[in-house]
C-alpha cells in the first residue's frame, strides 16, 4: 500500500490562507467571482430578507390575537400579509438552499475549483439585489396583492392602489437571477464533475438541485412573461386579464400556477436533497435505496409541471380539468413517500448522533409528514372544495414550505456551517433552539388546521368574535412568539460561533463527499488537483481522530485516488 | 328580526360539530365529511407509523457524539422488492382517494333540475341575493328553504371573490365577466356563516353575510313580506328601515360615526350637501353645481345620483371605489336612504351606535312621494 496524500484532509495551519482572508476590502467581496463568497454574500442576503419577513409574520398573528384585530388596520394587516409572503417566498425561500448553500457546497461537491461560469454567477447575485430592491420598494409603494397578484384585482387601480409595477418587476428581475443560476448549475454538473463520478456517484444533494435546475429554467420564463403581460395589462389596458376589456382574470392563475406549482418543487426538493445528506452522513450509514431517492427527484421535477389545476378546484375551471389535475397531484404525492421510507431505512441499523444537525433532519421528517399527508385532504376535490382558501391551506403550506423547505435549509445551514466559517457551534445552544423551534412552530401551525376545517378563510384581517376562532388564533400568536425566541437563540448561537467557537476540523460529522475533504474553511481553488471519487456514502473508510476532532481517512483503507491513478 | 341583528344570533350554529368538522347542515356535507375521516384514519396510521419507527430507529442506534463510532457496513444498501412495496401501496391507497374525491365532488358540481334559484352578486364588499321568483333583494342575510335545492347563480362587477358556507361544505369563486354557480340543500332550520373566501381588497374580512334556513312554509311567507316590505311600511319609518335593512350595504365604507373609510362618513353629510362644501378629485366643489338651473336641482338629487352613479363625481381625498347600486335598489328604497341621512342625528347616537327606540315623532320625512 501506497502512502495516501493526506493533505487535502488536514485543516490548514492556523491563519493559512482560506477563501474568506484569501483577499480583502469591500470590493473582493462585491466582485467576487468565487462561488464560495457569492454563496455567503446569498446566505446574508437571505437571512436579512427572512428577518423582514419574520416581523411581518408577527404583525399579522399579533394582529388576529382578538376578532376585531389588534394593531393593524385592515390596508395595513393586507399590506403586511402581502410583504410577509412575498419576501418569505421570493426572497427567503426559493433562493435559500439552491443559491446560498448550492452556490457554496456544489462546485466543492464536484471537486471543481468553480461554477461553470463564475462570472454568470455574480451577475444572477446582483441581479438577485436588484429584484429584491425593487419588491422591497413596493412594501413602501403600498403593495397589497399577496404575492400571488391575483387579477382583476392587481390591475385595477381601484383596486390594488399601488406598488404592483415594481413588485413584478422585481419578481420578474428575480426570475432571471435564478433561470441564470439553474443554467449555471446544470452546466456545471454536466462538465466538472471529476474522474471516477458517475451520475449515480453524485451526492444526492447534487440531483437534487440538478433536478431543481432544470425546473428553474423551464418553468421560471413563464412566470416571467406572465408578470409582464401584468405589468402591460396594469399600465396600458392590453385586454389580456382585464374582463372589462374582453381578458380573462383567470387565464391569470392558469400562467401564474404553471410557474408556482413547479416552483414549490423548486423550494421543496434542494431541502429533500439536504435532508439525504443529513441523514445518512449523522446516521453514519449508507443511504438507502440510492436509485429510488435520485430518481424520485427528477419524477418530481416532472410531475410538478402538470398539478397546477389543483390551485383551481373552485376558480369556476370545468370539472373535468378538475378531475384530470386531481388525479395527476396525488401521482406526485408517492416520489415523496419514497424518500421518508428510504431515509428512515437508512437510519436503520445506522450509529445515529443527536446532534442539532441531526434533529433538524429528524424534526423535517416529523414536519414534513404532516405537510405531505394533509396535502391529501387537498388533492380530493370533495374535501378541497371544503377547505380550499381556508386557514388549513395556510397551515399546510406552511409545514411544507416553512416546516419542510426552510427546516432543510436551516438542517444544511448547520450542516455546512463549520464548512463555510471553519467554526463550530455550541451543540447544546443549538439543542435547545431546536427544541423551540418544535413546540413553537406546532403551536403556530397546527391550530390553524383546526381553524381552517371550522371555516376561517385566509387573508382575513378581523374575524367574528362568535364563530369559534379566537381559541386557536391565541394559541398560533402565542406560538409565533416562541418560533421567534427560538431563531434569535439561533442567530446568538451562530454568531457567537465565528468569534468564540472552536475550530472545525476539515471532517467534523463524518461525511464522505468531497466538500469534507477540503479544509474548514476551504482554500480559495477548494482543492489543489482534482480529487477522485468512491461511494460518498461509504462511511466505512473514516475513523474518528480525537486529536483533530474530526473525521479522518483510515490508514488501513487505500484512498480512491489511487485507483484511479493506477487504473 | 332586523338584519343587522342577525348576526349576534349564531352562536348555536357555530358551536356544535366536531373536533375537525363543524357542523354539517346540508345534504352533500356529510359525503364530504366521510371522505375527510376516511383521509384522516389513513393519515392518523401512516403518520403514526413513520413518527414510531422514527423515535425507535433514533433511540436504539443513538450513539453519544465523538464515542467510538461503528459504520454498519452489513446494514442493506438497497432492497428493491421492499422499495416497490413502499412505492405501491402509497398508489394503491391514492387512487382509492381519488376516486372518493372524483364522486363526491362530480355530485356537487351536479345540480337538480327542481333547484330554488338565487342571484347573487359580490361586490366589493358586500353581498346582493336576488330571489327572482319573489321580487325581492337581500344583502347581509340570504333566506333559504328547508329541504329543497338551491342553487346560486352568482357574478361580480369588480374583482374576484368567492362564495362559502361551511355548514354546506360549498365554496365557488365568482369570477368577473362570467357567470359561475353552486347548490346545496339544506337539512337544519338555523342561521349559518357565509364568507367571502377570495382575497378582495381592504375589507375582505368583512364581508360577510348570514345563511338562514327556513321551513318552507315560513320561508314563502318571509319572503312574500320582504317582498312588501318596502311598499307596506309607513313613511315615517322609512329613516328606521334604512338603517336597519338597506345600511348594511353601505356600512364596510360609510361610518355613522363621523369617522372616515373608504368612502366619507354619513355623518353630517346632509349638511355638506347642502352647504355645497364638499369638494371633487376636479377640484370642483358641489356648490357649483347647485340650485336652479344647476346639474342638482336640489340636495336629495345629488345622493340620489351619488347611489346610482357613483364615478360621476368623487369625493376629494377619496379612490372612488364605489359601485353602482342602479338596478339594486328600488325607488323607495333610495328615498329611504336620503331621509336616513336626513334623519341620522335622531337615529344614531354620537358614538355611531344605532338608538334602540328612536323618537322620529318630529322626524323630517319630507321624501315620501315615490310610493
Amino acid at each position: 500500500m501506497t502512502t495516501i496524500d493526506n493533505t487535502s484532509l488536514q485543516a490548514p495551519a492556523l491563519g493559512g490562507d482560506n477563501y474568506l482572508t484569501h483577499t480583502r476590502g469591500f470590493l473582493s467581496w462585491a466582485l467576487t467571482l468565487d462561488h464560495k463568497r457569492i454563496g455567503v454574500l446569498y446566505l446574508v442576503s437571505v437571512l436579512t430578507c427572512f428577518l423582514l419577513g419574520g416581523v411581518f409574520a408577527l404583525l399579522v398573528r399579533t394582529q388576529l390575537i382578538i376578532p376585531d384585530g389588534l394593531i393593524l388596520n385592515q390596508d395595513e394587516y393586507n399590506q403586511a400579509f402581502t410583504i410577509h409572503g412575498g419576501v418569505m417566498v421570493f426572497l427567503v425561500i426559493l433562493p435559500g438552499i439552491p443559491a446560498a448553500l448550492g452556490n457554496f457546497v456544489l462546485p466543492i461537491m464536484l471537486g471543481a475549483k468553480d461554477v461553470a461560469f463564475p462570472r454568470l454567477n455574480l451577475f444572477s447575485y446582483w441581479l438577485w439585489v436588484t429584484g429584491a430592491v425593487l419588491l422591497v420598494i413596493s412594501i413602501f409603494a403600498g403593495l397589497d396583492t399577496g404575492w400571488t397578484f391575483y387579477t382583476p384585482y392587481s390591475i385595477d387601480h381601484n383596486s390594488a392602489m399601488g406598488g404592483v409595477i415594481p413588485a413584478v418587476s422585481g419578481a420578474f428581475i428575480l426570475g432571471f437571477a435564478g433561470i441564470f443560476t439553474g443554467m449555471n448549475f446544470i452546466v456545471t454538473i454536466h462538465r466538472l464533475r471529476p474522474d471516477g463520478m458517475n451520475w449515480f456517484r453524485m451526492p444526492l444533494f447534487l440531483w437534487s438541485i440538478y433536478a431543481t435546475a432544470v425546473i428553474q429554467v423551464l418553468a421560471t420564463p413563464v412566470l416571467g412573461i406572465t408578470l409582464a403581460l401584468l405589468a402591460v395589462e396594469r399600465a396600458f389596458g392590453i385586454g389580456i386579464f382585464n374582463p372589462a376589456l374582453g381578458g380573462d382574470p383567470v387565464l391569470y392563475q392558469h400562467f401564474f400556477w404553471f410557474y408556482s406549482h413547479p416552483a414549490v418543487y423548486i423550494m421543496i426538493l434542494p431541502a429533500m436533497g439536504v435532508i439525504s445528506e443529513v441523514i445518512a452522513v449523522h446516521s453514519h450509514r449508507h443511504i438507502f435505496g440510492y436509485h429510488f431517492i435520485a430518481w424520485s427527484s427528477i419524477a418530481i421535477a416532472i410531475f410538478s409541471f402538470l398539478v397546477w389545476g389543483h390551485h383551481m378546484f373552485t376558480s369556476g375551471q370545468s370539472p373535468l380539468m378538475n378531475v384530470i389535475f386531481s388525479f395527476i397531484t396525488f401521482s406526485v404525492g408517492i416520489p415523496s413517500a419514497v424518500k421518508v421510507f428510504n431515509w428512515l431505512a437508512t437510519m436503520y441499523k445506522g450509529a445515529i448522533s443527536w446532534n442539532t444537525t441531526m434533529l433538524w433532519g429528524m424534526g423535517f421528517i416529523f414536519l414534513f409528514m404532516i405537510g405531505g399527508l394533509t396535502g391529501m385532504y387537498l388533492g380530493t376535490i370533495a374535501t378541497d372544495i371544503h377547505l380550499h382558501d381556508t386557514y388549513f391551506v395556510v397551515a399546510h403550506f406552511h409545514y411544507t414550505m416553512m416546516g419542510s423547505a426552510l427546516v432543510g435549509f436551516i438542517a444544511g445551514l448547520h450542516h455546512w456551517w463549520p464548512k463555510i466559517t471553519g467554526k463550530m457551534f455550541n451543540e447544546n445552544a443549538g439543542r435547545l433552539a431546536f427544541v423551540l423551534f418544535m413546540i413553537g412552530y406546532n403551536m403556530t401551525f397546527f391550530p390553524q388546521f383546526m381553524l381552517g376545517s371550522h371555516g376561517m378563510p385566509r387573508r382575513y384581517a378581523t374575524y367574528p368574535a362568535d364563530a369559534g376562532f379566537q381559541m386557536y388564533n391565541v394559541i398560533s400568536t402565542y406560538g409565533s412568539y416562541l418560533m421567534a425566541i427560538s431563531f434569535f437563540v439561533m442567530a446568538g448561537y451562530f454568531i457567537s460561533s465565528i468569534f468564540k467557537g472552536h475550530r472545525a476540523a476539515a471532517n467534523p460529522w463524518g461525511g464522505r463527499s468531497l466538500e469534507w475533504q477540503c479544509a474548514s474553511p476551504p482554500p480559495h481553488d477548494n482543492f489543489s488537483e482534482q480529487p477522485a471519487v468512491g461511494d460518498c456514502y461509504d462511511f466505512s473508510v473514516l475513523r474518528w481522530d480525537e486529536a483533530t476532532h474530526g473525521y479522518v481517512w483510515r490508514e488501513d483503507v487505500e484512498h480512491p485516488g489511487h485507483d484511479v491513478e493506477h487504473a | 328580526m332586523f338584519g343587522l341583528l342577525a348576526t349576534t344570533k349564531l352562536g348555536e350554529a357555530t358551536s356544535g360539530g366536531g373536533f375537525w368538522m363543524p357542523e354539517n347542515a346540508s345534504t352533500t356535507g356529510s359525503a364530504v365529511d366521510d371522505v375527510f375521516y376516511f383521509i384522516n384514519n389513513i393519515n392518523y396510521f401512516f403518520f403514526i407509523l413513520v413518527i414510531v419507527i422514527l423515535v425507535v430507529f433514533a433511540i436504539k442506534y443513538h450513539v453519544k457524539p465523538s464515542a467510538h463510532v461503528n459504520f454498519a457496513s452489513d446494514a442493506p444498501t438497497h432492497n428493491t422488492p421492499l422499495e416497490l412495496t413502499w412505492t405501491t401501496i402509497p398508489l394503491l391507497i391514492v387512487g382509492v382517494l381519488f376516486w372518493l374525491g372524483m364522486d363526491g365532488y362530480l355530485h356537487l358540481a351536479d345540480p337538480p333540475d327542481n333547484a330554488y334559484p338565487v342571484s347573487v352578486t359580490a361586490q366589493k364588499w358586500s353581498w346582493t341575493f336576488e330571489h327572482a321568483e319573489y321580487g325581492v333583494t337581500e344583502s347581509a342575510e340570504l333566506t333559504v328553504p328547508l329541504g329543497q335545492p338551491v342553487r346560486l347563480l352568482m357574478t361580480t362587477p369588480d374583482v374576484l371573490h368567492s362564495l362559502y358556507i361551511p355548514a354546506f361544505r360549498v365554496k365557488q369563486d365568482v369570477v368577473p365577466g362570467r357567470y359561475t354557480s353552486l347548490w346545496f340543500e339544506a337539512t337544519k332550520p338555523g342561521q349559518y356563516r357565509l364568507y367571502c373566501t377570495e382575497y378582495c381588497g381592504k375589507d375582505h374580512s368583512k364581508m360577510l353575510a348570514v345563511v338562514t334556513v327556513l321551513p318552507e312554509e315560513e320561508f314563502q311567507k318571509h319572503l312574500g313580506k320582504l317582498a312588501r316590505e318596502y311598499e307596506d311600511i309607513a313613511d315615517k319609518d322609512l329613516p328606521v328601515y334604512a338603517l336597519t335593512r338597506l345600511y348594511n350595504r353601505c356600512a364596510s365604507c360609510h361610518s355613522l360615526d363621523g369617522k372616515s373609510g373608504t368612502g366619507p362618513s354619513f355623518k353630517g353629510l346632509l349638511e355638506r350637501t347642502k352647504s355645497g362644501t364638499t369638494v371633487f378629485t376636479d377640484g370642483s366643489t358641489l356648490k357649483d353645481k347647485m340650485g336652479p338651473g344647476g346639474e342638482f336641482e336640489v340636495p336629495e338629487n345629488y345622493l340620489r345620483d351619488s347611489i346610482l352613479n357613483p364615478q360621476h363625481y368623487i369625493v376629494q381625498n377619496y379612490a372612488g371605489t364605489m359601485p353602482t347600486f342602479k338596478g339594486q335598489l328600488k325607488q323607495r328604497q333610495i328615498d329611504a336612504l336620503v331621509l336616513m341621512l336626513k334623519n341620522h342625528d335622531k337615529l344614531v347616537d354620537a358614538q355611531g351606535n344605532p338608538i334602540e327606540a328612536p323618537n322620529l315623532d318630529d322626524a323630517d320625512i319630507s321624501m315620501g312621494a315615490g310610493k
